[in-house]
């Protein structure tokens, strides 16, 4: 017999507000982790392959529009409403570093080696930051008619990604400081994620998740979905990538077929961001409704808190399962 | 119909009271340590966090009371090279990254009024 199972999400609660953007860390001696931003000020880091509340930034004075983690997981940085981007001690969660601009923050990243932070925002400047050099005025790049939505360094760091309001993406020298491609659309791009390995880029606007080689900005493939796309995530291996927006819903598609292979109900509020984690097993999707959710990859398998459990053990005494239906076993 | 997928129990939530960040957390207490991992030899005991806090709270405050008792007094100084210098003790910077005195006796003469440097100190002693 084969017993198809069905998708049972794991709800992280604690914001009070909409979930607007969330980052997973690399994968460190302590497993991974993930950081939420919310419109409740509040951001908070989980492990990640758990959900498990670790702890909650105080600090910042509004809304929590961007949130990152380097690789280590040893250091936060958040941009918020209150015109600042703070970088914090991921392990105390103490605030390390205010950085204060001229208007809302929207967006910050990490360089690799955690030295430099590049932070972007309603003032449609980008902005490098030396971490060894905080009171040093940072490096200042100009070119976006509109607000910064997104901003990512790419090509081992030697380049930025930006998007903007203005409905285009700008690839930027980060030494000459100069364009080297901008890229237009019809709309404003609602997401963007960077692949390092691949050097693929995957953006979403309208109903589009549109996949581009990130060196030299050239379109790799296009896939349509059901409903206006808030955000994509490709999945390590690229073979799937999954998506979210306005109907609540996360697809989960073929990345080389483009075929939707399945889609989950769930957030009682549209999908503001959604990532799959550094080993590809589980994806994070954020919401509207306050909540983060995690997704098995692999729907069934045994990983974190989802157990797989054989038709034989849910009618007996020795399940420690929070929860088992009864199984309808087909032969 | 499909089987929902079993789960051992739900994410943990925040606990209400603290910001989180165990200090007790393997991850923590790894990244974080408290004391000099040379005088403690092999692991961290997290539990002793408190105690030693304790303790160094107790260091601190005889050292400075050593300070203030030393003031007006002669103060022997141990410096590096070999240097062993005395004078009059004044005062401490609120850093303690210097410390004032008067007359004091260098092997090149007295100087009336000056200022060491601590970091250039090894040690220094005075009589009650």
């Amino acid at each position: 017999y084969s017993m198809a199972m069905r998708q049972t999400p794991l709800t992280c609660s604690g914001h009070t507000r909409p979930v607007v953007d969330l980052a997973f860390s690399g994968i460190t001696p302590y497993g991974y982790f993930l950081i939420s931003a919310c419109k409740d000020g509040k951001p908070m880091l989980r492990q990640g392959d758990t959900g498990d509340w670790i702890g909650t930034f105080l600090g910042h004075k509004g809304a929590v529009w961007g949130a990152t983690l380097n690789k280590e997981a040893t250091k936060a940085a958040t941009a918020a409403a209150d015109f600042s981007a703070k970088v914090w001690d991921a392990v105390t969660g103490d605030e390390v570093l205010t950085l204060a601009h001229k208007h809302i923050v929207k967006c910050v990243n990490f360089t690799q080696d955690s030295n430099c932070l590049l932070t972007g925002g309603n003032d449609k400047v980008l902005r490098i930051y030396d971490l060894s050099k905080p009171e040093a005025d940072p490096q200042e790049f100009s070119g976006h008619t509109s607000a910064i939505k997104k901003a990512l360094w790419c090509n081992s760091d030697q380049q930025i990604l930006s998007a903007a309001e203005d409905k285009t993406i700008r690839l930027w020298d980060r030494n000459t400081k100069e364009i080297v491609k901008t890229l237009s659309f019809e709309t404003s791009v609602s997401s963007m994620e960077y692949i390092p390995d691949g050097e693929i880029l995957v953006i979403t606007y309208g109903r589009t998740v549109a996949f581009y080689d990130a060196h030299m900005l050239e379109l790799i493939k296009t896939v349509d979905a059901p409903a206006s796309i808030h955000s994509a995530s490709l999945h390590p291996d690229k073979d799937f990538f999954v998506a979210g927006g306005d109907d609540f819903k996360l697809y989960k598609y073929d990345y080389s077929t483009k075929e939707e292979m399945e889609s989950y109900k769930g957030h009682f509020g549209p999908v503001h961001c959604v990532r799959f984690s550094p080993d590809g097993e589980l994806y994070a999707s954020g919401s509207e409704d306050g909540t983060l959710r995690l997704w098995q990859t692999a729907v069934g398998k045994t990983y974190g808190l989802w157990k797989c459990v054989l038709p034989e053990e849910l009618s007996s005494e020795n399940t420690d399962a929070l929860y088992c239906p009864p199984a309808e076993i087909k032969a | 119909m499909k089987t929902p997928v079993s789960v051992l129990r739900l994410p943990r939530g925040p606990d209400g009271t603290s910001r989180g960040f165990d200090p007790n957390s393997p991850r923590y207490v790894a990244l974080c340590p408290t004391t000099i991992s040379a005088s403690t030899g092999s692991e961290t005991d997290a539990g002793n966090t408190e105690e030693e806090q304790r303790l160094r709270s107790e260091l601190r405050e005889r050292f400075l009371r050593n300070l203030i008792a030393m003031t007006g007094k002669q103060v022997q100084f141990k410096l590096y090279e070999k240097v062993q210098v005395q004078a009059k003790f004044g005062a401490s910077d609120i850093d303690i990254l210097n410390f004032q005195v008067s007359d004091l006796q260098t092997p090149l003469g007295v100087q009336k009024e000056a200022l060491l440097r601590c970091q250039d100190m090894i040690s220094f002693s005075f009589d009650l």
